[in-house]
């Protein structure tokens, strides 16, 4: 039998780390430049395949926006062997990509001509960043915007640098809260949903993007309710156990969905009645 | 239809080594195993039931190198194809749920491509049912109907031999001086034999009153998820046995071993009823109970399945009752589920 004319779908390419920071004290920024030249070609709300070989891969969502060049950035919090090996990588490393993977926040579709709601709570923040950053260079293209963002102390703020600069946007109200303050916390202190209060927006007009650990859906999810927001117009990115990104694993299957094709971003009415879903 | 005498299929086989990883199911212990050919020379046997393993093995191998070090390249293919012998109607049905996961969308799994475009399969039907065997209530006969290349039935001195597609055309007309048109009477003996087996496995079907496939409506949601699962969750030991000797199961593991530059990527199957086959590193689990995994894999095989490709992800081999340590039987589990869906 000849060569395999088919594309390794397992087999990664390298990208090297280019510049990473702590953003807080659990969670680094790394900017990675595929070794290839090539741009990843993502869209926001998308995930890649990161390895370190030897150590294993995990799917890591993608936290710049599309921008062309060949490199992109990922807010990777250390929870488990490979993120704790990425956290001891230094500049000049080189890692393995696939991908990117995934659906998309409709940032090109039912996103367009809308007012636009972020709900980032903790590590949410970071594939919205993707999202945010790319409405905001869009600006023209989208209503009035809201980003409500919360973690569980101020130390856990996720780029904040960026959100003074998002607060300071023409049309963007940028609301802030903490669970626990400490002395030099001035803002709002309770969990993300004490925020909606705070805010009014059209419910007709508006599409709102939610991302953050499974608690928050159910809470957010029933405010927007509360709000007469229809579910078809929220959008959630699910968290599940990527394995192979392509549909193959089963390890992120969700009923009839596999979050790796069919997501990780679903619209939240079609998969409001899927058990296991949130 | 053509005839093949025992000591020139036996010939035959021996010539497709050429060209192929020719494997035969062998019998130890009085069950029926896939080995090598032609090492252990003729003592095989390929007709009787269902061999142990199934037959995923030959394509979506239980350890796979998928990866070879850093941008090295795909690993390079096997020396031979495979050539998989007496293989039965139920594991060729398996086939259609492995091909739909491996080669049915934009993300094509080379390693399954490749073996699958490249092997032989000389199936054959069944000549006895063993009591675990419920293939008929899934839809499928037990004798290969299509799906393979050559099919093989059991007469008392050699072979009734059917072609089913060009490939196996091929290998019959290369060797045609080890052929000869079958006789009437032999093609009969077939059908005998063919309705002596569905005889057999419909006593099986009564005996476990288990549901045919055309009277059961499907997946309908259960009232008391908790009690209808826990009644075989509580017995379960999550040890995967089901899962590995499915021949529909597909899920798996990628895994790196080794380091710097020796370092491989691994493809292994994984089983759905393992506590930590959905967990995220973070620590989320979207299946912590047992329960819901085991509903989950019953799920996978009767909705999931029929929803994404039209067909029940189980094809009544019946090895998974045999495999499993707590008895968890699948055509109770069938019934339980037609039950609640009339």
């Amino acid at each position: 039998m000849g060569k395999i004319a088919l594309k390794d779908i397992y087999l990664p390419e390298t990208a090297t780390a280019v510049a990473i920071r702590q953003l807080t004290p659990t969670e680094k920024c790394f900017e990675f430049k595929l070794d290839s030249g090539k741009s990843l070609g993502h869209m926001p709300g998308q995930f890649a395949e990161i390895s370190l070989f030897g150590i294993g891969e995990a799917p890591i969502s993608i936290s710049s926006p599309p921008h062309g060049e060949p490199t992109f950035e990922m807010g990777i919090r250390q929870v488990g062997s490979l993120t704790g090996a990425l956290h001891r990588l230094s500049v000049g490393d080189k890692i393995g990509v696939r991908g990117p993977y995934g659906t998309t926040f409709p940032v090109t579709t039912a996103m367009k001509g809308k007012d636009i709601l972020f709900v980032c709570a903790g590590i949410g923040m970071i594939p919205l960043r993707s999202a945010i950053k790319y409405v905001l260079s869009h600006r023209k293209e989208y209503g009035k915007i809201h980003i409500l963002s919360g973690t569980r102390t101020p130390a856990f703020r996720l780029f904040s640098d960026e959100l003074e600069q998002w607060g300071k946007v023409d049309g963007v109200r940028l609301l802030e809260t903490v669970d626990q303050p400490d002395d030099g916390w001035k803002g709002n202190v309770g969990v993300i949903t004490t925020l909606f209060s705070k805010i009014s927006f059209d419910p007709k007009n508006t599409v709102a993007l939610i991302v953050g650990p499974p608690v928050m859906y159910k809470f957010a999810l029933l405010e927007l309710r509360k709000l007469e927001m229809s579910y078809a117009n929220v959008y959630v990115s699910l968290e599940r156990k990527m394995k192979c990104g392509v549909g193959k694993c089963g390890h992120c299957q969700i009923n009839g969905l596999y979050a790796c094709q069919d997501g990780p971003v679903f619209r939240y009415s079609d998969i409001a009645e899927t058990r296991e879903a949130i | 239809m053509f005839f093949i005498a025992e000591e020139k299929l036996h010939i035959l086989l021996t010539r497709l080594t050429d060209d192929y990883q020719v494997c035969v199911p062998r019998k130890k212990n009085g069950k029926l195993h896939q080995t090598r050919f032609p090492d252990g020379g003729g003592d095989y046997t390929l007709d009787e039931v269902r061999s142990c393993e199934p037959a995923k093995i030959f394509f979506f191998r239980a350890r796979e190198k998928v990866a070879d070090g850093f941008g090295a390249g795909p690993p390079p293919p096997p020396p031979k194809p495979a050539c998989i012998t007496g293989v039965k109607a139920c594991d060729l049905k398996s086939l259609e749920v492995q091909d739909y996961v491996f080669l049915t969308d934009e993300y094509t799994d080379p390693f399954y491509k490749r073996a699958r475009d490249s092997n032989l399969i000389i199936s054959a039907d069944c000549t006895q049912a063993l009591d675990t065997c419920f293939c008929m209530a899934l839809g499928v006969n037990p004798f290969p109907e299509k799906d393979f290349d050559i099919n093989l039935s059991k007469m008392e001195d050699g072979y009734v031999v059917e072609t089913g597609s060009a490939k196996g055309e091929r290998v019959v007309k290369d060797n045609e001086h080890l052929f000869s048109p079958a006789d009437p009477s032999q093609v009969k003996t077939r059908e005998e034999t063919r309705k002596r087996v569905q005889s057999q496995v419909r006593i099986n079907i009564n005996e476990y009153r288990i549901p045919q496939e055309g009277d059961w409506k499907g997946w309908k949601p259960i009232k008391f998820a908790y009690a209808f699962w826990n009644q075989d969750a509580k017995n379960c030991v999550e040890c995967g046995a089901c899962n590995t000797v499915c021949p529909t199961c597909h899920c798996f593991l990628l895994f790196d071993q080794g380091a710097g530059k020796k370092t491989s990527r691994m493809r292994v199957w994984d089983s759905c009823l393992i506590k930590d086959f959905a967990r995220v590193a973070g620590g989320a689990n979207p299946r912590p109970e047992l329960w819901m995994r085991l509903r989950n894999r019953f799920e996978k095989k009767f909705d999931f399945f029929p929803k994404v490709l039209g067909i029940n992800a189980c094809t009544g081999c019946g090895r998974c009752i045999a495999a499993c340590p707590a008895k968890i039987d699948i055509r109770s589990v069938l019934g339980r589920l037609a039950a609640n869906a009339h």
